[in-house]
C-alpha cells in the first residue's frame, strides 16, 4: 500500500456539472490504471478523469450542486483525502441572463422557445414566488449558507429544502415589498394547482400530447423490432458475441504470437549486446596477444570466468571452450617465451606473473629460476669456451693484438631472483651456480699466466678489469644477503686470483730482471760514491718498483668483505718474500754474469803487459760481434760492475726497502739481508778478479825487468836515472788508473800496494845474495823515491810500509855529492814526468 | 419570515462544529490578484507543485490547500487563484472577502499589468475595509529582465506609497517564489497575533467583527 492520495488543488474550484476541473495533489496513482476512483462532491466522476501524472488529474464535475470534497483513489493507495473542496451550482442560462463563465458545448443545447429546459441537470423551476431574479449579482456567500443550515438545501426539489436558504440566497436583495407579493404569487399557484387533473391537463396540453406520441412511436418501434429478430432477441445476440469473442481471440492471439515473436528477438538483440563482452572476447583476446597487451587478456579472462565461469548456457560454453583454447595456447606460449633465454629478469618476471594469473598450473616462478639457473650455467660455460678458442687465437697468431676484453662476466642476476623466491633449494642451487661462476672465472683468469708472456700493459688491464666484474659480482651477491657459504667461495676465487695476480706481476718482474743482462750497455750513468755505474741499478729499482705499483694497485687494494692480501705470516706474505728475493738474487747473478762471462777469454791473454793487453783488447773487439756490441773493455765492466753491486747495496736496497714500506708491504728485511749478503760477496770477488788480473801481470813485470836492469848495473856504473821498471810501473799505474779511476781509485790503491809489497820482497831478496855496491844502493834508492813520490797520491799505510822496508834495506848515501846528484835526477825526473805524475795524482781530484 | 429567523439556532450548532477541527494547524488565506497572464497561476504552481505551467489558460478561479511549515510551526496554506480577466471582475468582491492575505502581481514586462495593480489595491481596500491589510506588491517575470518595461524605481516607488513590501519574482526560475509566500504567511500570522490580542477590547478586532455583524 502506498500513501494515500491528497488533493491539494482544484482549478476552478468551482462550476456547473461538466466544469473541466484539473485536480493537482500528491499520490494521485501511478499510472492511468492505478486510478480507480474520482469523486467531486460526492458525484463519480472517474469516467471522465484523464490521469496526466500522479500530481494532476483532469475531470469533469458531476452534477453535484454545493460544496464538497474530491476524492481520489488509488489501487495502492486507497481512498484520499482532500485539502479544497469544488463547488457545483447550476446555472440558468437564458438569452437575457448574463454568464461569466462559458457554456461547455457538452451541456444539453436550449431548448427551443416556449418550452422549459426538462434536463435535470439545467433545469431550473422558476422561481415559486414569481420574482425576477436577474440582476442579483450579489451572491450570498455559500460558506454561510452552509454554515447556517448544515443539514439544509436551497434546492426546491431537496428533500431537506430550506425555505431560509432559498430566500437568503435567491432573494437577499428583494425588498420587503416583493416577498410579500410573492408570497401572494406562491399562495395563488398552490391554490391553482389545487384545482385539480383536468387543469393540469389543460395547462400542459403540448407536453401531454408529445408524451404519447412518443410512447406510440415507442410501442411501435418495439413491435416492428420483435418481427424481425423473433421473440427470443436473446439466442443470435449470443450467437454473435460468441463469434465476436472468437474472432477477437483470433485476432488477439495472432497479435500476441506475434508480439512473443518480436518479444523474443529483442530479447536475443539486447542478450547480444549485454554480453557483447564475451561475444567478442576470443576476438580480442587475439588482438591483444598480437599487440602484446597480455594484461588485458588476463584482465578479460578472469572477468569472463567469474561472470560466466558457471554459465549452463550451451552458447556461453561454447564461447568459453573457445577462449579455454585460446588462452592454453596464450600459456603455451608465455611459458615458451619464459623460458627462452636471453630474457631480462623484469620480462620473466612479467610472464610469471601472468602465468600465475591465468592458472597455470606448476610452479612458474620455479621453472623460470630452474631455467634461468641452466642458462646461466650454459652461458658461463659458452663464456669459457668462447675465452679459451679466443686464447688460442691469439697464440697461433703471434704478436696479434691481444684480446682487448675482459672474459665476459654474466651478472648473477639469477641469484636474485631466486633469493626473492626462497625456498630450501635455493642454497644449493646458488652454491651450484656460483660455484661454477667461481670455477670459470677461476679458470679463465688464471689460466693466461701459466701459458706463455702476456705484454704487460694487456695483462694489466686485464686483470685489473676481472678483478672488477668479480668484485661486482662479489658486491652484488653481498646484497643478496646469501649465506656466506656460496660468499666464502666467491671471496676465495677473489683472494686466489689476487695472489696469483700478485705472483704474476713478481714474476714478470724476475723475468725483467733476468734480462737485465741483455740490456747492460754498459754506458755510465752517473758516478757515485762507489764508482761510476749504469744504469742497471736503476733498472732494477725501476723493474721492482713498476711490479709493486702494479700490485699494489692491482690486488692488494682489499674490496668489501675480502680479507688482507698481505697479511702477517700468511702465504702471500711468505710468497712475496720469497720472489723478491728471488727477483734481488737474479739480480746480484746477472751482475755475476756481467762482470765474470768473459774471464775465460780474457785469461788467455792476461799474461801480457798492460800496453799489449789494451792493444789486444782492442782487437779483440774489432773480432766478435758480441764484443763489438759492447765497447767498454772488460776491465772497465768488471769495475762498473762492482760499482754497481756496492750501489745496489747500499742505496738501490734502501730504496727498495723504502718503496716496499710505501706500498705498505710486509718488510723484506731477510730478502735484503741475503741480498746484501750476497752483494758484498760479489764485490769482494770482483774486487779479487779485478786484481788478480790487473795487479799479478804488473807485478809479475817488474821482477824481470829489475833484473834486466840489474846486468847493467853490475859494473859500477854512474846511476844517472831509474831504471825503466820503475817507469814501465808509473806507467802500468797511470793505465790502471786512467781505467779504473772511472770505476774505483780502490783498485789503484790495492795495485800500489802489491807493487809496493813486490818492490820490498825483491829488495829484501837481493839483499843477502851480494853486497849492494854504492851505485846499486844509489840507484836502488833513487827508484824506490821516485815510486813513492809517484805514487804519493795512492800509497795506503801498508804500501808505505812495504816502501819504507824496502829503503830500510838499501844502505844509505853516504856523500853528499851522492846525495845532490839523486836530488837533481829526481828533479829531473819530476820535470820529465810532470805529465805523467800529474795524470797520476789529479786523477782524484778531478774525479 | 419564520423560517429566516429559526435558522438562528442550527447556526449556533455549526459554530461549535466548525471549531472541532481545531487540531488542525493555523489556515492562512492568501489570494492571488492582479491581471491575465501576469503569472499568478504560474508563481501558485511552482510554489505548490515545483512545477512551471509553459501553456497559458486562462483561470477562473482555483483553490489550493497544502501544509507548510512556517518557521518552525505547521500552517496550512490556503490559496485562491483569482481569474485576472476583466469578465470576472464582477465576482472579484465575493472572493476578496474571504482573504486574509493578498499577493498583488503585475508583471514587469508590461506596464498596463502595473497599472492595474492600482485598481485592484482599491478593490481590496474597499472589500475588506482594512488599510493594514497584509499585502506584498509582486513584480513577476524577473527572469525576463531583457524585456522589462516597468522600471524598477516606480514600483518600489508605488509599495513604498501604499506601504507595503515589493519583491520581484520568477515563476520561471523560482526566484523568491517562496519568498513572496511566506513573507505575506508572516504578515498575516503576525497580523492574526494582533487580532487575538485585540479580542480584549481592541478596537481593530471590533472592527472586523462589525462587517461580519452587519451581514448578519
Amino acid at each position: 500500500m502506498g500513501p494515500p492520495p491528497v488533493v491539494t488543488g482544484i482549478s476552478p474550484k468551482e462550476g456547473p456539472p461538466g466544469t473541466r476541473v484539473t485536480i493537482r495533489g500528491e499520490f494521485l496513482g501511478t499510472s492511468a490504471t492505478d486510478l480507480i476512483g474520482l469523486k467531486i462532491c460526492g458525484c463519480d466522476c472517474l469516467l471522465s478523469a484523464e490521469w496526466k501524472s500522479k500530481n494532476k488529474i483532469v475531470a469533469r464535475s458531476g452534477p453535484c450542486k454545493g460544496r464538497g470534497d474530491i476524492i481520489v483513489t488509488t489501487r495502492f493507495g486507497g481512498e484520499g483525502t482532500s485539502t479544497v473542496q469544488f463547488r457545483g451550482y447550476h446555472e440558468s442560462i437564458g438569452p437575457v441572463k448574463e454568464s461569466a463563465v462559458w457554456v461547455e458545448e457538452a451541456a444539453p443545447p436550449s431548448l427551443p422557445w416556449g418550452r422549459r429546459p426538462m434536463s435535470p441537470t439545467t433545469y431550473t423551476p422558476p422561481d415559486p414566488l414569481g420574482l425576477s431574479t436577474e440582476g442579483d449579482d450579489c451572491k450570498f456567500p455559500e460558506e454561510e449558507l452552509n454554515e447556517m443550515f448544515p443539514d439544509g438545501s436551497g434546492k426546491l426539489s431537496d428533500d431537506n429544502f430550506q425555505p431560509g436558504w432559498y430566500l437568503l440566497e435567491h432573494h437577499s436583495n428583494t425588498s420587503y415589498e416583493d416577498l410579500k407579493a410573492g408570497m401572494v404569487f406562491l399562495q395563488r399557484k398552490v391554490e391553482s394547482q389545487k384545482e385539480g387533473q383536468l387543469s393540469f391537463l389543460k395547462a400542459n396540453t403540448g407536453a401531454v400530447m408529445d408524451q404519447l406520441d412518443r410512447l406510440v412511436l415507442l410501442k411501435n418501434m418495439y413491435e416492428e423490432d420483435e418481427r424481425k429478430n423473433g421473440k427470443e432477441p436473446l439466442p443470435s445476440l449470443q450467437a454473435a458475441i460468441e463469434e465476436s469473442i472468437t474472432l477477437a481471440d483470433s485476432l488477439f492471439s495472432e497479435i500476441l504470437s506475434r508480439k512473443d515473436n518480436a518479444d523474443k528477438t529483442r530479447e536475443a538483440l539486447s542478450l547480444l549486446t549485454r554480453h557483447k563482452f564475451l561475444f567478442q572476447l576470443p576476438a580480442s583476446i587475439d588482438r591483444n596477444i598480437r599487440k602484446k597487451e597480455y594484461d588485458l587478456v588476463v584482465n578479460d579472462y578472469t572477468r569472463v570466468k567469474n561472470l560466466f565461469g558457471n554459465t549452463d548456457v550451451k552458447l556461453f560454453q561454447k564461447i568459453l571452450a573457445e577462449i579455454d583454447k585460446k588462452i592454453e595456447d596464450l600459456k603455451e606460449k608465455l611459458y615458451t617465451r619464459m623460458k627462452t633465454m636471453p630474457i631480462n629478469v623484469q620480462e620473466q618476471t612479467k610472464y610469471i606473473r601472468l602465468l600465475i594469473s591465468l592458472n597455470w598450473e606448476g610452479d612458474a616462478a620455479w621453472v623460470a629460476i630452474t631455467s634461468r639457473k641452466e642458462y646461466l650455467m650454459s652461458l658461463m660455460n659458452k663464456v669459457k669456451d668462447h675465452f679459451k678458442q679466443k686464447e688460442e687465437q691469439e697464440a697461433n697468431e703471434k704478436g696479434a693484438t691481444s684480446p682487448a676484453s675482459s672474459p665476459g662476466n654474466p651478472p648473477p642476476r639469477s641469484d636474485r631472483q631466486t633469493s626473492s623466491y626462497g625456498n630450501n633449494f635455493q642454497q644449493e642451487m646458488i652454491i651450484a651456480a656460483v660455484e661454477l661462476f667461481s670455477e670459470h672465472m677461476r679458470a679463465c683468469l688464471l689460466s693466461p699466466g701459466g701459458g706463455k708472456l702476456v705484454p704487460t700493459d694487456t695483462l694489466r688491464v686485464r686483470l685489473v678489469a676481472n678483478l672488477r666484474h668479480l668484485r661486482e659480482a662479489y658486491d652484488s651477491l653481498l646484497k643478496l644477503d646469501l649465506p656466506s657459504q656460496p660468499l666464502s667461495i666467491v671471496e676465495k676465487v677473489i683472494f686466489d686470483y689476487r695472489v696469483h695476480g700478485m705472483t704474476v706481476f713478481l714474476q714478470r718482474a724476475h723475468k725483467r730482471v733476468k734480462g737485465l743482462a741483455e740490456k747492460e750497455t754498459w754506458k755510465i750513468e752517473e758516478y757515485s760514491d762507489y764508482g761510476a755505474i749504469t744504469n742497471l741499478p736503476h733498472l732494477l729499482e725501476t723493474y721492482l718498483n713498476e711490479a709493486f705499483a702494479a700490485i699494489h694497485k692491482c690486488v692488494v687494494t682489499s674490496g668489501r668483505r675480502e680479507s688482507p692480501l698481505l697479511a702477517d705470516n700468511s702465504e702471500p706474505a711468505a710468497i712475496l718474500q720469497k720472489h723478491i728475493q728471488q727477483i734481488l738474487l737474479a739480480y746480484v747473478t746477472v751482475l755475476q754474469d756481467l762482470a765474470l762471462n768473459h774471464e775465460d777469454q780474457e785469461f788467455n791473454n792476461s799474461n801480457l803487459s798492460v800496453a799489449l793487453e789494451q792493444r789486444a783488447e782492442e782487437g779483440a773487439g774489432a773480432g766478435p760481434g758480441a764484443q763489438g756490441a759492447q765497447p767498454a773493455a772488460w776491465q772497465l765492466r768488471l769495475l762498473l760492475a762492482g760499482a754497481n753491486a756496492a750501489y745496489t747495496r747500499r742505496h738501490t736496497l734502501a730504496a727498495i726497502a723504502t718503496a716496499i714500506h710505501n706500498f705498505g708491504f710486509p718488510k723484506q728485511t731477510q730478502a735484503l739481508q741475503a741480498t746484501k749478503e750476497a752483494l758484498s760477496t760479489l764485490e769482494s770477488t770482483i774486487a779479487e778478479t779485478y786484481l788478480e788480473h790487473k795487479g799479478d801481470p804488473l807485478v809479475g813485470t817488474i821482477e824481470p825487468s829489475m833484473d834486466m836492469g840489474r846486468h847493467k848495473t853490475d859494473a859500477d856504473a854512474i846511476v844517472d836515472d831509474a831504471r825503466p821498471y820503475v817507469y814501465e810501473i808509473i806507467n802500468n799505474l797511470i793505465a790502471v788508473d786512467s781505467v779504473s779511476g772511472a770505476a774505483s781509485s780502490r783498485y789503484v790503491r790495492d795495485i800500489c800496494e802489491t807493487v809496493c809489497e813486490e818492490l820490498a820482497r825483491l829488495a829484501a831478496l837481493g839483499t843477502p845474495g851480494a853486497p849492494m855496491s854504492p851505485a846499486a844502493a844509489f840507484q836502488a834508492r833513487l827508484e824506490y823515491t821516485l815510486l813513492r813520490l809517484a805514487c804519493a797520491e795512492h800509497l795506503t799505510r801498508k804500501a808505505e810500509n812495504h816502501l819504507m822496508e824496502a829503503l830500510a834495506g838499501i844502505p844509505p848515501i853516504e856523500s853528499e855529492e851522492e846525495k845532490k846528484r839523486m836530488d837533481t835526477i829526481v828533479q829531473g825526473f819530476k820535470k820529465r814526468m810532470e805529465l805523467q805524475l800529474a795524470s797520476l795524482n789529479c786523477n782524484m781530484e778531478t774525479v | 419570515m419564520k423560517d429566516v429567523c429559526s435558522c438562528l439556532e442550527p447556526r449556533v450548532k455549526c459554530r461549535t462544529m466548525s471549531k472541532k477541527p481545531a487540531a488542525q494547524p493555523t489556515l492562512h488565506k492568501v489570494i492571488m490578484v492582479g491581471s491575465g497572464g501576469v503569472g499568478k497561476s504560474a508563481l501558485t504552481l511552482q510554489f505548490m507543485y515545483d512545477e512551471f505551467v509553459e501553456d497559458y489558460e486562462p483561470t477562473k478561479a482555483d483553490s489550493y490547500r497544502k501544509k507548510v511549515v512556517l518557521d518552525g510551526e505547521e500552517v496550512q496554506i490556503d490559496i485562491l487563484d483569482t481569474a485576472g480577466q476583466e469578465d470576472y471582475a464582477a465576482i472579484r468582491d465575493n472572493y476578496f472577502r474571504s482573504g486574509e492575505g493578498f499577493l498583488c502581481v503585475f508583471s514587469i514586462t508590461e506596464p498596463e499589468s502595473f497599472d492595474a495593480t492600482q485598481e485592484f489595491r482599491e478593490q481590496i481596500l474597499r472589500v475588506k475595509n482594512d488599510e493594514n491589510i497584509p499585502f506584498l506588491l509582486v513584480g513577476n517575470k524577473s527572469d525576463l529582465a531583457d524585456k522589462r518595461r516597468v522600471p524598477l524605481d516606480s514600483c518600489r516607488e508605488r509599495a513604498q506609497h501604499w506601504q507595503v513590501p515589493y519583491v520581484e519574482t520568477s515563476a520561471k526560475t523560482r526566484d523568491n517564489v517562496d519568498k513572496v509566500f511566506f513573507d505575506l504567511m508572516r504578515e498575516i500570522r503576525s497580523r492574526k497575533s494582533d487580532d487575538s490580542r485585540a479580542t480584549n477590547g481592541d478596537v481593530k478586532g471590533k472592527k472586523r467583527r462589525k462587517i461580519k455583524c452587519a451581514i448578519l
